[in-house]
Parts: C-alpha cells; structure tokens; sequence
C-alpha cells in the first residue's frame, strides 16, 4: 500500500467504469438475495459472496483499485449510489416483503452505525443500544397516541430522551471497563425492557398499538407512493424515509470519524492512559459516546414505532442489542461501510434462512461463531486515516 | 410477621445457594481464561434435561425407576454436563482466550443460542416445559411454625459440601494449586511449565459439573424446566459473580445471596413486587458497580503507568 | 522570575508503601533536569504525580504559577505538561500521522456539535492539524517522515520513541517530561537521542525537560541539575559531578557492602 504512486492511479474513465459497475453488481446481488428462494439459492448466493471475499484477501490490488476509483471519481460514484437507492423500490415493485426487509435493514444499520461510535471507534461494549432503540420507539408513540404530536415533532423529542438516557448509562462508564462496564450495559438494558412490560400507561406487555401513520404536505404514508404515473406500495414511503436516515447517519459517522472527535475516540480505544497524557478528557469522550449511539438509536426508533404501528417490550429485547452488536463485528469495526453491510447482512440473513423454518436460529448461531473464528477482523477491517493529497 | 419473615429466609438460603452455584463457574472460569462463558447459564440448564432423558433411557433399558434411579440419572447428568463444558472450551471458547473482550462475549451469546436450539430440537417437545421431580421431598423440620422441606436441606448442605470440596481441591490438589496459579497470573504460570490444556479442562469440567447441579437444584425448586431457562439462569449467575467480584471464589457466594435476597425482598414487600424482581435486582447490580467498580471482594485493578 | 514547576514536600503512599518521601524540587524556564535513582526508587511514581495520573497523598505541585496538585491529566496537559512513557505507549494501530494529530487535542477545539454542522471548520482545523503534524515529523527525523502513513505499531524501537517525543511536542508544552528514553537502545541510538535532545533544547529554548535516566552517558552530556532518588526520598541534588561523588548516592547504587568494602 505504501508503494502506491499516482502512476498506478486508474484513468478518469476506467474509474468511472469500475465505480458505477461495482455499484449495479452489488445492488443486483442485493436484489438476487432479496428475491431468493429456497436454501439453495440462498447458500449459492452466500458461497459466491465468500468467493468474492476470499478473492480480495488473496489480490488485495482488486480493493486498492476500487477504492482508488470511487475516490477518483466521487461526483459519479455519488450519482450512481443516489440513482440505486431511489430506484430500488421500481424494481421491486409490489412485492412488500422485500420492501419491508429493506426498511428493517436499514434501521439496522443506523442502529449499527449508531453503535459503531462506541464498539468500534472506542472499544466500549455496550449492550443498551437496544434499549436506547426502545426509549426511541416508546417516547414518540406515546407522545403521538396521547397527545396527537405528528412524527415529526416526535422525533427530535425522542432523541432529547434517549440522549439523556445515553448520559446516564454513560456515566458508570468513568469507573468501569470491559466485562464489568458490559454488565452493567445488560442491567441497563434490562431495567428498561423489564419496565416497559410493567408500567400499565406504556401498555404493559402487550404494548401500544394504534401509532398514526406519519403524513408529509398532505400526503398519508399509509397511502401508495405514485410517481409519474408509478404506483409504489405504501411501505416506499417508510423505504425512503429510513434511506434518508442512513444517509443522515453516514454523514454523521463520517464528520466525527474524521474530526478530532473520532481521534479521539480512537486514542482511547488504543490506550486509555496514553490518551489521558494527550489531554483527552477520557470520561467524557467515553459518556459522549453513549450519548451520540443513544442519539441516533433513538431516530430509528422512532421511524420504527411509525412504520409498523405497534410496538411491544418484545422488540427492545437483550438480544437485539446483542444483534447489533453482532452486526458492528461482523460488518468491520469502525468501517462505516463495513457496518452497513454487517447489518444487511445480519437483517436479511435469517429472513431467508426460513427455508431451513425451525433450524435458523440453530444455523444462525453456528454461523456467527464460525464467523468470528475464522475472519474476527470482520469483513472490511478498519483502515488507516489518509488526508487528501498525501496518499 | 415472623411466620412471613422465616418463611422467607428459607426461600432466600434456597435460591441463594442455587445462583451461588452458578456464579462460582463463572468466576471459575474467568479466573482462568479470563473469558466470560456467557453460555454458562445455558449449559447448566441442559443438566435437567439429560436427568430426564437419563431417567427415561434407565427405565426402558432395564426397567428401573424410582428415587434410587432418579439419583442415578442426576449424577449422569452431571458428569456429562461436565464433558459438555470440556468439549464447549475445545471447540469454541478457547480459540476467544487472546480476542476482545467483546468477541468472547458475542461469541458466547451465540454460543448460548445455539445449546438452546439444540435442546429445542433433541429433546422430545423440546420447545414445551416438562416437569421436574423435587429431589427431595417432605417436611425436615418447623421453624416457627415455618416448616422447612427436606429440599432446602438437600440444597443448602450439597451447596456446603460443594464449596469445601472446591476450597479444598483448590487449595490441596496439585491439579487445584494449578487453576489457583493459573487464574492469578497466567503468564507467570505458563513460564512455571504448567500445562495449560489440562488446567482448562479441569476448570471447565469443575465448573460446568457445579453448574449442572445449580441447573438440577433450580429445575426441581422451580418444579418444571424449559429449553430457555438458561438465559436467565446465565444473567442472573453472571451478575452475581460480577458483583461479588470476577475471579473470587467467597464473592461469588456472596454476590448469589444477595441477589437472591433482593429478589426475594421484592417479591415480599414491595406491591407487585414479583413482576418488578428483575428491575431491582439489576439496578442493585448497577449501583454495586458504580461504588466497587470492581465488585465487593474483587481486587482493584492497578493500572500500571 | 518564578520557577516553571514547583514540588513541594509531594509524598504519595500506596497502602502501606511510601512511594515519595517528602520529595521537593523546582525547575525553572529553560532548563534540564536530570533524574536518577536504583528501579523501583519512585521516579516515575513523581511523574504521575506532576502530571495529574495520581493525587499525591500530601504535598503541591505548582505549575507556571497555578496550584495543580491533584488536577486531572488532561488538565495538567492542557497547562502545557507533555511527557513521554517508559515503555512506549503509541497508538499502534492509528497511523504516525494521527499520533502526532491527537497530541495537539488541547489545542484544537471542535466538538461534537462543531464537527457535525460546521463540517468546513473542522475540516480546516485538521488539515492545519496535518501541516503542522509533518512539520514535527519532518523536523524530527527524515526517515519518520516517510513512515508517517503506516501504523505506529510497525515502526522500529528508535523511531517509536521519536514519535513518542513528537506526540509530546504537538500538545506545545512548556515541560517535557521523559520517562527512560534511552531504554533498549544501542550506543549509537543514544548517541542520536541526546543528539535530538539537545536539538529541541536550541530550536525551543523555553521548553524544560525533566529527564529520567538509567544511562549515565545521556545524564553527562545533561550535567547542570541533577537529582537523585532512592526509595521514594530525594538523596542527592546539583551538578551531575557533586552528585556523582555522594557517598549516598555511591551507596544507592553500589549497594553498602560495595561502598564500605
């Protein structure tokens, strides 16, 4: 890598080539999978992506060249990416189900991203996110069944809410670390969930149901989505609504991975005293790193109570924190791209192995274990900071 | 009120043995590969399972049944809980010894749900509870016009004999003195030419063998057992053990009493005390942890500058 | 004028073990200060009660003229108190680059709010952080310099306490603090690092450096103040030739049955 010359740098065309070519196969692949039925469509599809794998880990010259491309021609790449998420859902059509794995992988991955700022810029564990998700949810359905808040204004309510929580369960994090700062994220997670299945005006076990669709200039998102004469299913409008999130959350992850913010969370990921001797107030980049997870948590939240109407303890579980923390190490510790991918894959994954009906979760399991044997690093491993020309 | 209150210490002693079983093979193990085996509360509750399975296999086999056998098929169930854990620490947790702490304990969660699923699926109906035998039954003695079964007893004197036993391998065995050196500085007892692969296996046969008998003791408290008990039993092990402070043996005793005495002073005084048990228990977990970040008998970590 | 760094009477006990003794020193604009003592004599216990990682039990530390005893590190740094570690604490899996970026933490400023909507501002501010980062580099070694795109856990011993000195000087210290730089390094990277020492002290001649030593060669070419330190008490002071001849210090280091033989 450190022999890399402007030479070898790819012409403006073959980038472009390479940028918008690399975008449609994923996206194809994405649409295979999403389509895919059967187990072993499912499993050829999953070999083919771990060909691709192994293939980047024997030539790592095919990584260098393609992000030596996207980065040679960002405007294109940009346009292409934009042209895939919109058009999406026209190739999809009327077929729901894959809409609604699309919203949930994308909740999954703000979600994952949100946890990124912790688990992978910091290395602070943290098993609340779940419940963070669920402060989100619960803050803006009851607003909105109580009080007739439309979505909107529920939205940076819940994130008030969850970002006090973030603070609060960030605090013990000044005293604790590793196993013992894990446990006491778990007993977070826990009182909250626990809660929320007792209180009766959040509806006890069985929940809130009824949330109102949220509606934009008049227009109702439980209605179809037209466009120019296309009719698109009313879950196109959640698809798009929680495409903007991920993209208010890449945008995120990327000004504080590459502002001092994310120095410093790196520092005291690598060593907390080292970082303390820079000047680093260490606890409070610790809390805050809560607070920005629980932050974002809670804007999926709240798009999550929204779309589907009806929310319960059930959804804000340990194991879904557990999941999204799956996703974060799967995906590629602080590799925003990674995260994503981890959380597409981790959403989309068990939802297909329904072919294997009662075995999934057994799969499941062995699959994640085996994973983190053989490739730990996660898919797309974290990569060294460059600054502009000086590649 | 006196009735209420040995009524309750009773309950307390009970279930407060059972989680102190539990927290000692957590802390067990931590002492040594310095992994939380967060799948431990799941491969303790595997033991009524093959207790059952044991009991049915003895009566169909040589048509045997009956308190004697039912004995019989425990013990089995015990020492093959004790191979699982072996087997477990060869195939998966070993290999997260050097990883993240963070790795080992995703790796272990999955870990947990793939023992339950295959509990779910080997096991006949696994996906209902099945009842469970008290081990022990009938009045032992009143106290207070409180009577006390025979199965507090069983359970309060096995934890007794278990814990001496383990004091005493520990502290007199050359295998024990091993996991001791082991679990206080690991490199310093590999340069002392210990072989390590023999140190984990006993740790983890010891631990989940003890763990297997928490899960029994739980099963026959509880009087049914199902596939995901161990979830709970997991959590609630874990944060005793954390409480009391990973890696000590006295701590895990004390961190399993009180977390069963917070649970059962909920459920006694507190209105709707029962649905709430868990709230209270974590919180106290939270609380102990802000003031002994390092649990009640744990040593402080020194930070080495 | 009044000294840059002032100890008082510091003294820090762990349980029953007194770590300092009553330990008092100064060390004015400008100047060198030389420590020695036997492993284990509290040399570095002093440092981490200057810079804030332990409260001592009693005693002041004054810096620049403000009372910081007790203060925590990042405080303490954000005064201007840089210091290296005697086993090298680099961030090994971030680049040398953004070693150096991170020093300058106290001096730069962008906060969460900052980075996310005035993204212009932030990006600014590190590309400032970048320009200055390779100025520190450029001028501390060619070689590192080049390196300054790989992780800092690939670079060789010499080159990580280079960068480890450099990390300091982003934060734009008014003290240097150098815990053992000299440890593992052969004759001719000594030789290179009181080089470099001497170096920083004419390009910066503000900067005091406090420096503990093993190596007696690093303490001969620093010989104007130093102290010595044997189990937690300052034993000796003053020019390295009078503490060099102090039986006390003879004796610290040669044991008693050597001195009195």
């Amino acid at each position: 890598m450190s022999t890399h010359t402007s030479a070898e740098l790819p012409g403006l065309g073959q980038a472009a080539f390479v940028a918008v070519s690399i975008q449609l196969l994923s996206a194809a692949f994405l649409y295979l999978i999403l389509k895919a039925e059967g187990g072993w469509q499912v499993i050829g599809l999953l070999a083919l992506l771990g060909a691709g794998f192994y293939l980047i880990e024997k030539r790592p010259q095919i990584a260098d060249v393609v992000t030596a491309s996207f980065s040679r021609v960002p405007v294109v790449a940009l346009i292409t990416a934009v042209a895939v998420v919109l058009l999406f859902p026209f190739a999809v059509g009327n077929n729901t189900y894959v809409l609604h794995l699309l919203i949930v992988a994308q909740l999954y991955a703000v979600l994952a991203l949100a946890l990124n700022f912790q688990l992978g810029s910091a290395n602070i564990p943290n098993f609340a996110t779940g419940a963070s998700y669920g402060i989100g949810a619960y803050v803006s359905a009851l607003l909105a069944i109580n009080f007739g808040l439309s979505f909107w204004l529920t939205l940076p309510a819940a994130a008030i809410a969850a970002t006090l929580f973030g603070f609060l369960i960030g605090i013990p994090s000044m005293r604790t670390r590793d196993t013992y700062l894990a446990l006491v994220t778990i007993a977070f997670g826990v009182v909250v969930q626990q809660l929320l299945n007792n209180f009766t005006w959040t509806g006890g076990p069985n929940g809130l149901v009824g949330i109102p669709a949220p509606s934009l200039f008049g227009h109702s998102f439980a209605s179809p989505l037209v466009v120019f004469g296309w009719k698109l299913p009313s879950q196109a409008n959640f698809y798009y609504l929680s495409a903007l999130l991920v993209v208010v959350a890449i945008i995120t992850a990327h000004r504080l991975h590459s502002s001092r913010i994310g120095l410093a969370w790196n520092a005291l990921r690598a060593d907390e005293i080292a970082a303390r001797a820079q000047g680093i107030n260490v606890a409070w980049f610790k809390v805050l790193a809560f607070a920005v997870d629980a932050f974002l948590a809670a804007f999926a939240g709240t798009i999550y109570a929204f779309y589907v109407s009806y929310i319960s303890p059930d959804n804000f579980t340990f194991l879904v924190s557990v999941t999204i923390m799956t996703m974060v190490i799967v995906g590629g510790m602080d590799n925003i791209f990674g995260v994503i991918v981890g959380a597409f894959l981790l959403t989309i994954l068990p939802e297909k192995l329904r072919a294997f009906s009662d075995y999934r979760l057994l799969f499941f399991g062995i699959v994640i274990i085996a994973f983190l044997m053989i490739r730990p690093q996660g898919l797309f491993p974290q990569r060294i900071r460059s600054y502009g020309e000086s590649r | 009120m006196a009735e209420l209150f040995v009524q309750q210490l009773v309950n307390w002693v009970t279930l407060g043995c059972i989680y102190a079983l539990l927290a000692i093979g957590f802390s067990l193990i931590f002492g040594v590969l310095n992994v939380i085996h967060f799948s431990h509360g799941d491969v303790a509750m595997t033991s009524p399972f093959i207790a059952l399975a044991a009991a049915q296999a003895l009566a169909i086999a040589i048509g045997v049944s009956g308190p004697v056998w039912l004995t019989v098929a425990t013990c089995i169930a015990v020492f093959a809980v004790g191979l699982i854990g072996v087997i477990l620490d060869k195939v998966v947790i070993r290999r997260f010894r050097d990883a993240p702490a963070m790795m080992a304990l995703v790796a272990t969660v999955a870990l947990g749900i793939v023992i339950r699923e295959l509990i779910r699926h080997l096991y006949p109906q696994g996906s209902n509870p099945h009842a469970f035998p008290r081990l022990a039954s009938g009045v032992a003695l009143e106290i207070a016009g409180v009577q006390v079964g025979w199965f507090t007893l069983l359970v309060v004197s096995l934890t007794l004999v278990l814990v001496v036993l383990l004091f005493a391998f520990l502290r007199l065995t050359p295998l024990g003195l091993r996991i001791r050196a082991a679990s206080e500085d690991r490199i310093v007892a590999r340069m002392m030419g210990i072989r390590d692969t023999r140190v984990f296996r006993a740790t983890f046969f010891v631990a989940s063998a003890i763990g297997a008998i928490a899960g029994l003791l739980f099963a026959s408290y509880a009087g049914v057992t199902r596939f995901d008990f161990g979830v709970m039993a997991g959590l609630l092990g874990f944060s005793a053990a954390v409480i009391g402070g990973l890696g000590s043996m006295p701590g895990a005793i004390l961190g399993g009493l009180i977390i069963a005495g917070i649970e059962v002073l909920a459920q006694t005084f507190v209105p709707d005390g029962a649905s709430y048990r868990l709230v209270f228990v974590f919180l106290l977990v939270i609380g102990v942890l802000l003031f002994r970040p390092e649990g009640l008998l744990g040593r402080p970590v020194m930070v080495k500058v | 004028m009044s000294q840059l760094l002032e100890v008082n009477e510091a003294t820090m006990r762990f349980g029953g073990l007194v770590a300092l003794n009553a330990v008092s020193f100064s060390i004015g604009r400008g100047e060198v200060l030389a420590v020695i003592g036997p492993n284990g004599a509290g040399k570095s216990t002093l440092f981490n009660v200057v810079t804030g990682v332990y409260r001592p039990t009693s005693g002041h530390v004054r810096f620049d003229g403000i009372e910081i005893t007790g203060h925590p590190s990042h405080q303490v740094v954000a005064r201007g108190v840089g210091r290296t570690f005697q086993t090298s604490r680099l961030f090994s899996d971030l680049s040398v680059l953004d070693n150096v970026i991170i020093g300058m933490h106290t001096r730069t400023k962008t906060g969460v709010l900052g980075a996310l909507f005035l993204p212009g501002a932030s990006r600014r501010e590190m590309a400032a952080c970048v320009e200055k980062a390779e100025l520190l580099l450029k001028a501390s070694s060619g070689e590192l310099f080049e390196q300054r795109h790989r992780p800092a856990g690939t670079l060789a011993q010499a080159d990580r306490r280079r960068l480890e000195i450099a990390r300091a000087l982003a934060s734009e210290p008014k003290l240097l603090l150098l815990d053992e730089p000299s440890v593992g390094m052969d004759e001719v990277e000594t030789d290179a690092l009181i080089a470099d020492i001497r170096r920083l002290r004419t390009e910066r001649p503000e900067l005091s450096v406090i420096l503990i030593e093993h190596d007696m060669r690093v303490v001969e070419a620093f010989p104007d103040h130093v102290m010595c330190v044997d189990y937690g008490s300052k034993i000796a002071e003053g020019d390295f030739a009078t503490v060099k001849s102090d039986p006390r210090v003879q004796e610290a280091y040669l044991g008693k049955a050597a001195v009195h033989a």
